[in-house]
């Protein structure tokens, strides 16, 4: 087993023993169990597993949801930089980004599918869709961007060692590769619309007046804000995932210019959210809330919820983290790169709760109460399954296919200056 | 959704939703349809070692790829545009008119203790070509690339009748944990298959036997350039492999080097030095 293994694994890359790899799958692999024993009692039971109601139909999964989609969006976008605008640098995390990408929106589109319920049914969606809501654009978008990803991940795959020996294998791999820049374009189409969409649906809640915006045309503020932040955290998440895995599996996986760039890209995206969150913010304090019965301050006097999180949100997990990766001095520095794109992911994580669990929390109508919500264990099991199942499908793909196409060329580097040290040692004595 | 779905009506907003999610679904499909259409007319094209090749030298770090002309100084740095098919380089045609390599007046190069004799052509991925009188070449693994294999632990030649392409696979052999493919130099049938003791492993009748054959293979005045920088990729192979070679200290290779390196992964080395992805 142990030589068949090895056989699987990228010639020249070092990965660890089948046993240590074993030993590190197997509590991702327990929770994924578990997640899945939560995720069938919810199919099976019904969502009275959960502590979700008519009141609060929007939870832990949504907000899940909305994040993994926001910060799987560095796969659409390191594809625009590399293949539309032709930014080189974004070969060397491009595959990293298709896995990230993978993992996020398939983890998603099954955390919804247990939302949803009576996943024997989900083609209805496509066959009797609502021609008058945005969850139809935001389905059809997501189903045909995660069918983009898994046609962009089979090169990946079918360029493993023992996979490629197969000669039709490796010429459909060869062939579909020169194709790849066709379904960077459309994967970029798509997640424009589907991100938007994500946020679009929450600004044309009339009903809920700490949600909605006014907009151009059909579409709400929030359409474009969604776009925005998760174009602008998604070179963010890869720029942390691939230092996370870098630290994990010790060893050099890109370049520190790689690093850079994505902070560069990353920090100026941010910067222009932030101003238009910004401007967002203000017209909705000034127009939009009061024109719908409540000043905004209102919203803010339900504790927790108070203007910390609005703070926390704009400042502290928006500004700060775009001006460090603005600031080339700054850049340099590994520890400031890697904690302002970690305040940057988190930032879009806090947005998505905000938009989704203190929206449905703030009581719409004068005799409402302030509801609360907190997940049931059925749920988080659930949550934690699709953290698992990120966690082994990225891990699997880092063993076995090559993600990181420079890791090889790096350690000869590495090796070079080693010799060169030693060489340099041996002149001395 | 299709047009006589429940919901639908003929107006712009639904015309083009429908319209942008159809085409969607066009390029997808027709994406697939064209990289299987094209993979079919490769595999009939009998392809699959060219493709293999490219395949192999992408997956190449850049440092590797470098230009013949810059092992002979002629440029200082330049990537092969061409996977190292110098049949197909105008830079390379145009070098070679303006700077004809100088006439070979040894009959061997030694380099580190090695000899590459200078009546033959070298592939950069250790495989040499010899033209005979009658018509054949003779295809052999350099003497870098005999001691990288040692005494092979397995041997799988073509048979005689089968075709070799330049860039494609020669022949096989496993050293170790190492299988290796030595590419073969050149376009032919397999006419007779040799051995280590002979020194040579394939006889091929070459498909054509014009000037172009040999192009895109070293020759003469390169190899001692080539070769020495194979020994420094070689020192960095091992090193980054954690075999700790010796400092340059002007020892020439052992015979065997494999047997030499037991704790390095040798299939790593292999696959660096063979070209092989």
């Amino acid at each position: 087993m142990v030589s068949v293994d090895k056989e699987f694994i990228t010639r020249g890359l070092r990965r660890s023993s089948t046993g240590r790899f074993l030993l590190w799958i197997l509590p991702w692999a327990a929770l994924l169990v578990f997640g899945l024993y939560c995720a069938g009692l919810c199919l099976v039971k019904g969502l009275n597993q959960t502590n979700m109601d008519n009141r609060f139909a929007f939870g832990l999964w949504i907000f899940l949801d909305l994040t993994v989609i926001a910060l799987g969006a560095g796969a659409f976008f390191t594809g625009f930089l590399l293949y539309i605008l032709k930014i080189d640098e974004m070969r060397s995390v491009i595959n990293s980004a298709v896995v990230i990408g993978l993992v996020c929106y398939s983890g998603a589109v099954t955390a919804l599918m247990v939302d949803v319920g009576q996943p024997l049914r989900s083609w209805f969606t496509f066959w009797y869709p609502n021609v008058h809501s945005m969850l139809t654009e935001v389905t059809f978008c997501i189903s045909c961007y995660l069918t983009v990803l898994l046609i962009e991940y089979l090169p990946i795959v079918l360029r493993n060692r023992k996979l490629r020996d197969v000669p039709s294998f490796l010429v459909f791999e060869h062939e579909l590769h020169k194709l790849v820049y066709v379904l960077a374009g459309v994967g970029t189409f798509l997640s424009f619309f589907h991100q938007g969409s994500l946020g679009g649906l929450y600004g044309v809640l009339r009903g809920r007046p700490f949600a909605f915006r006014e907009g151009l045309a059909v579409w709400p503020t929030t359409f474009f804000l969604f776009i925005l932040s998760a174009a602008a955290v998604g070179p963010s998440f890869i720029l942390l995932t691939t230092w996370a895995v870098e630290k994990l599996s010790r060893k050099r996986l890109v370049r520190p210019a790689v690093f850079r760039r994505l902070a560069r890209i990353s920090g100026l995206l941010l910067a222009v959210y932030v101003l238009a969150k910004a401007l967002d913010t203000l017209v909705w304090i000034n127009r939009t809330s009061p024109g719908t019965g409540f000043q905004a301050w209102q919203y803010y006097s339900w504790q927790p919820f108070g203007t910390w999180i609005l703070v926390a949100e704009i400042v502290l997990f928006g500004l700060l983290p775009a001006l460090v990766m603005l600031t080339p001095r700054l850049r340099a520095h590994t520890g400031w790169l890697v904690s302002a794109a970690a305040m940057a992911c988190c930032g879009v994580a806090l947005n998505r709760f905000v938009m989704t669990v203190q929206t449905l929390a703030l009581p719409t109508l004068s005799f409402d109460p302030y509801l609360s919500y907190f997940p049931s264990w059925q749920e988080i099991g659930t949550f934690l399954a699709v953290v698992a199942y990120g966690v082994l499908v990225y891990s699997f793909s880092f063993r076995y296919f090559n993600l990181f196409p420079e890791e090889r060329e790096l350690r000869l580097e590495a090796a070079a200056r080693e010799e060169e040290e030693e060489l340099a040692l041996a002149g001395r004595y | 959704m299709l047009p006589w779905i429940y919901g639908f009506n003929w107006n712009a907003g639904h015309i083009v939703f429908l319209g942008a999610f159809y085409a969607v679904l066009a390029a997808l499909v027709a994406t697939l349809a064209k990289a299987a259409i094209r993979s079919r007319r490769d595999l009939r094209a009998g392809q699959v070692e060219a493709i293999r090749w490219h395949s192999d030298f992408e997956g190449m770090p850049a440092c590797d790829q470098v230009c013949r002309h810059v092992l002979t100084g002629e440029f200082r740095e330049r990537q092969c545009p061409h996977a190292f098919d110098c049949r197909e380089c105008e830079t390379h045609a145009k070098l070679i008119e303006c700077h004809p390599l100088p006439p070979v007046t040894e009959p061997e190069e030694d380099v580190f203790g090695m000899a590459f004799p200078l009546d033959r052509f070298y592939h950069r991925g250790h495989a040499w070509a010899r033209p005979e009188k009658d018509g054949t070449v003779l295809v052999g693994l350099d003497e870098l690339g005999a001691r990288l294999l040692g005494q092979p632990d397995e041997l799988r030649l073509p048979k005689p009748g089968d075709r070799v392409h330049a860039n494609g696979a020669a022949f096989h052999a496993r050293r170790r944990n190492a299988e290796v493919r030595v590419v073969s130099p050149i376009d032919g049938e397999v006419v007779e298959t040799g051995s280590a003791d002979r020194g040579w492993y394939l006889r091929v009748k070459p498909t054509s036997n014009d000037a172009k054959t040999f192009q895109h293979l070293l020759r003469g005045a390169e190899i001692k350039p080539w070769i020495q920088r194979e020994m420094e990729r070689l020192q960095l192979a091992l090193t980054a492999e954690g075999a700790a070679p010796a400092l340059a200290d002007g020892g020439v290779p052992v015979s065997d080097i494999a047997a030499a390196y037991p704790a390095a992964d040798w299939d790593a080395v292999c696959g660096e030095m063979f070209l092989e992805g």
